[in-house]
């Protein structure tokens, strides 16, 4: 998409009716224009030069009908040559898929799904734990599924907020993580904090600020008084009715078999077509492996790759949010392309302080643990911004930034960030390095993401109806 | 002045059309004198403009107007009365109000803890003058906002933007107590997945709510709901989106699918909608949403002019920033909104300048200094369209605009009403305004600087003088939001309640 010249002339004193003028202007360095007013106390309008290319990455695609990204797509918001492309709820159709075909057949790339002994895969079972995972009245207000969080169109993650809202708007810490994959984690959570996927469900089940169901018993009363699951416990757990372990397990079915590979990286490396990643890919693999470093802890195998070592490492984020000085004002984003500086005093007046995190610390109360978080799969990361523990990166360009200068040794005041892991060193990789380490990224989106996308809206969400 | 005429049978069709099938309308018997009188009303009212032909007009049978003219014979007494926010469909009180209902937020820990409808009263010939004399709490903290009442103004339909609940007050059985009488759970799921239901706004017979999110995503893209006024749902007309503009013109860069509020102004046969944001920012901590650079992309940029008789949209315009509350003028001469954009703090005018169906949106005038991000919320209309009253939430200031020239608002009076305000309400003759504090449960401001009041002030056109005020923190009430009017005389009746041989059996669920 081009931005227009002329749309940038017009809107312009769309924003600005007749009290500013535009003497002011300031030309910043580099390719966006920056106007400016009266020394960062007034709005900032960026706009993109005539001709500018809008950003490719993130910008949602469409396969097959279906959207791939946000149906609200935001690509390009920072300035004003931003155009919407919504699409209708009303098109969010979709076709069941068969999901349980993996577990016979993994996808290229990724290695045979682990399957609990106590809960073999079957289609009643996801289908059962689907139903779960779209249904808002699993919430104490009805307002929340896990779905809320886990948007499937939106990597199953959030693209729309850095840290997850829950129930009343309660804050979270942390950036709600994709669920692609997790069949293949033995530990669950940014702190590796669970042990399993049958157990995960009631951590946010009962969380406040999750889903906010109060008790065990709470949330298994409130199923048995939703007529439309009537049997469906008992069918998939010969007889067995809804209790703590069913529950879990439904659950775990349906999120198991969410697995993604057959990427373009894996036809490329595992089945060795040439072509089907770019130069620029391959060239981008290389500083992956090399120089970049990274495939230390985002590990490739030799028959597969889950791009996660599994532990959990301090790279020096959750040190620099904890231990961190905040700026007095910040730049905000209030309209498309139309910035302001927010002083930080203001927004303190409307804001609870923000919660501390110390990473995997809070499990083991060990202090080398601290500011650990595990290391996330890279399967699927351009469906999956915006990025890190605390969502604070909103592209990739920015993630590869934060490391190749070397994460952060101390605060501004010389505190010492004692647990850094030291395969966080400075890099050194220039602009075109950077951008060939996206263009590998890019190449590790799985082959089923409009298939599992389409199954997912094909399930009705539940809400609370009056028509038993 | 023929187009005048067309335009005002349509609205009579209209009236008729989306009248079937509701409750029987109550027989009233009344003079010549008070027909003509109250069809001269009712012309005031839907903005038919005086001149127009009023022997052809006032010669439809009566049972056809019969609606309309039982609501402006008691508009005609001394009866009148009520802020100039609401709906032209709806009777309008010129004189003292009795009562405002404030739709109150539960706060945890405070009180009991959850919404409620809390009737103050406000005439000062009575005992209780500025006091409270009743709460009705619903269940839940549901994120009280908004309310309106029905055409016939019997009932106050009040949303909750997180449970998606609407309640239904009865307010004319006993004014002097807002209560529940029945309450729709299932909105999300009749609407087909519509979240965070905002306005109530009133057409004839029906209630036409606008939503903020949907249950998909917890975004912006969302949809108005038409209900009867017996709260039976009818249909969901969805914001138009770029993939779908439902035969809207979209003439700039957006169709973001966002909604917010609306309003009818039927001499041109429109509705006008607003953008905010969805769930996930609205119920977010004020603080958390400013740092969060992902949610402050998610605000509408846009405002829709939709067919009033068809409820289909026609024109998508451009309002970067986050267009709120939507007041149209009164004048039949005025045929023009205005609204105010939350983040970007200008006064914008919507009008339709070459009277040939495209609507424009002008940013007319900034608010305060756009740079401090003042935050406009709720605006008030004075009945005579010469101001324009612009509460900013984050100085806690009420601004009055002289908007006799529409296309350039000028500031004329400000006043610092507490450390926070959001609402106004304006009693019809302009000399009262109330104001409230709370603008979401999670925006609000936090610990000293969280006021929640109700006040009261008299406005002479020159200065404004506090009347009384009441703390709901001290009242262990809530957090205080939106004000509706109510009046003895609305009804027939006086202080001294009657008792409603057959109130609402037909409403109770």
């Amino acid at each position: 998409m081009k931005y227009s010249s002329l749309k940038v002339s017009l809107l312009i004193p769309f924003f600005f009716y007749s009290n500013y003028g535009f003497s002011e202007e300031i030309t910043a360095q580099g390719a966006d224009k920056v106007r400016d007013f009266y020394n960062e106390e007034h709005f900032i309008i960026e706009e993109p030069e005539a001709g500018e290319q809008s950003p490719a990455s993130g910008k949602p695609q469409t396969i097959n009908g279906v959207r791939i990204g946000p149906g609200d797509d935001k690509t390009g918001y920072e300035t004003t040559g931003y155009t919407t492309n919504s699409v209708a709820i009303t098109a969010r159709q979709g076709i069941k898929a068969d999901l349980i075909r993996v577990v016979e057949n993994p996808p290229l790339g990724l290695p045979k799904i682990p399957v609990p002994v106590d809960n073999p895969l079957t289609a009643e079972k996801i289908n059962l734990g689907r139903k779960l995972f779209f249904d808002r009245r699993l919430s104490l207000n009805d307002t929340f599924s896990c779905a809320m969080c886990h948007v499937p169109e939106q990597g199953f993650t959030s693209h729309e907020v850095e840290k997850a809202v829950g129930l009343e708007g309660r804050s979270n810490r942390r950036n709600s993580p994709s669920i692609y994959n997790t069949a293949y984690l033995e530990r669950l959570f940014h702190d590796n904090r669970e042990t399993s996927l049958e157990n995960q469900i009631w951590g946010p089940l009962l969380s406040k600020n999750e889903m906010a169901m109060t008790s065990f018993g709470h949330v298994l009363q409130k199923l048995s008084t939703l007529k439309d699951y009537d049997g469906l416990f008992e069918a998939a757990f010969d007889g067995e009715g809804a209790n703590i372990l069913t529950l879990g397990k439904a659950f775990a079915s349906y999120q198991r078999v969410l697995v993604s590979g057959n990427s373009a990286f894996d036809r490329w490396y595992f089945a060795n077509e040439e072509n089907a990643i770019s130069d620029q890919a391959k060239r981008g693999f290389e500083l992956f492996r090399g120089k970049g470093q990274c495939i230390s802890c985002h590990s490739v195998g030799e028959k597969t790759a889950l791009f996660t070592d599994k532990l959990a490492h301090n790279t020096g984020l959750g040190f620099k949010r904890s231990m961190g000085k905040k700026p007095e004002k910040e730049r905000m984003l209030i309209a498309p392309g139309t910035y302001a500086y927010v002083k930080k005093s203001k927004k303190d007046l409307v804001g609870h302080p923000e919660m501390a995190d110390v990473g995997v610390y809070e499990v083991t109360q060990n202090p080398d643990d601290r500011w650990k978080y595990r290391t996330p799969t890279l399967r699927n990361v351009i469906l999956t911004a915006p990025y890190m523990h605390d969502g604070s990166m909103p592209d990739l360009k920015e993630v590869i930034a934060f490391y190749n200068q070397g994460g952060m040794l101390k605060n501004e005041s010389g505190f010492p960030n004692v647990t850094q892991s030291p395969l966080i060193q400075p890099l050194g990789l220039t602009e075109n390095e950077i951008n060939d380490l996206i263009a590998f990224m890019e190449t590790l989106t799985g082959d089923n993401i409009a298939e599992v996308i389409s199954d997912a809206f094909s399930t009705p969400v539940g809400d609370t109806t009056n028509e038993h | 002045m023929k187009a005048h005429h067309l335009k005002a049978k349509n609205i009579i069709e209209f009236g008729l059309n989306f009248n079937t099938g509701r409750e029987k309308q109550p027989y009233v018997t009344i003079s010549t004198k008070q027909y003509k009188l109250s069809v001269l009303v009712l012309m005031r009212i839907v903005n038919l403009g005086d001149d127009m032909n009023i022997k052809k007009f006032i010669s439809k049978p009566l049972k056809v107007l019969a609606p309309f003219v039982a609501a402006s014979v008691m508009a005609t007494n001394p009866v009148m009365a009520d802020e100039t926010c609401m709906s032209p469909y709806m009777v309008k009180i010129v004189g003292q109000e009795d009562f405002v209902y404030v739709w109150t937020l539960g706060v945890e820990g405070l009180g009991d803890g959850q919404d409620k409808m809390v009737t103050v009263d406000v005439n000062p010939k009575s005992d209780n003058y500025g006091k409270v004399i009743a709460s009705e709490s619903v269940g839940g903290r549901n994120e009280a906002h908004h309310s309106g009442f029905t055409d016939d103004r019997k009932y106050l339909w009040a949303g909750g933007l997180d449970s998606n609940k609407i309640f239904i007050f009865d307010v004319h059985t006993d004014p002097a107590k807002a209560t529940l009488v029945k309450t729709i759970d299932d909105f999300v799921s009749k609407s087909g997945g519509v979240v965070g239901p905002h306005t109530t706004y009133a057409l004839p017979g029906r209630m036409i709510i606008t939503g903020l999110s949907n249950n998909q995503d917890h975004g912006g893209r969302t949809a108005l709901v038409e209900y009867t006024n017996g709260g039976e749902y009818i249909d969901t007309y969805w914001m138009p989106t770029d993939d779908n503009l439902q035969g809207a013109h979209k003439g700039g860069q957006f169709a973001d699918g966002y909604g917010y509020d609306v309003r009818a102004l039927p001499s041109k046969n429109v509705m006008l909608t607003s953008s905010f944001t969805g769930w996930s920012n609205y119920m977010m901590d004020f603080g958390a949403m400013l740092g969060d650079a992902e949610a402050m992309k998610r605000f509408g940029n846009t405002m829709v002019i939709w067919d009033l008789h068809t409820r289909k949209p026609k024109q998508v315009l451009d309002v970067p920033g986050a267009p709120l509350e939507v007041r149209c003028a009164w004048k039949p001469e005025n045929q023009y909104c205005f609204s105010t954009t939350a983040l970007t703090s200008q006064i914008v005018l919507l009008h339709d300048n070459d009277n040939d169906g495209m609507w424009q949106a002008d940013n007319v005038s900034d608010i305060a200094n756009p740079a401090d991000i003042p935050l406009p919320v709720d605006i008030s209309i004075q009945s005579d369209d010469a101001l324009l009253w612009v509460n900013t939430f984050l100085d806690g200031m009420t601004r009055a605009y002289d908007i006799t020239d529409p296309h350039a608002p000028k500031e004329v009076y400000s006043k610092k009403i507490g450390n926070q305000v959001n609402m106004v309400s304006s009693s019809w003759d302009g000399k009262r305004l109330y104001y409230t504090t709370s603008l979401l449960g999670n925006w609000d401001k936090k610990a000293q600087d969280n006021d929640q009041f109700i006040k009261l002030y008299h406005w002479d056109g020159k200065e404004m003088t506090e009347q009384f005020v009441i703390d709901f923190h001290a009242e262990k009430l809530g957090r205080a939001h939106q004000m509706r009017f109510g009046a003895y005389s609305l009804y027939g009746k006086t202080a001294k309640v009657e008792q409603a041989k057959n109130p609402i059996v037909a409403m109770s669920k």
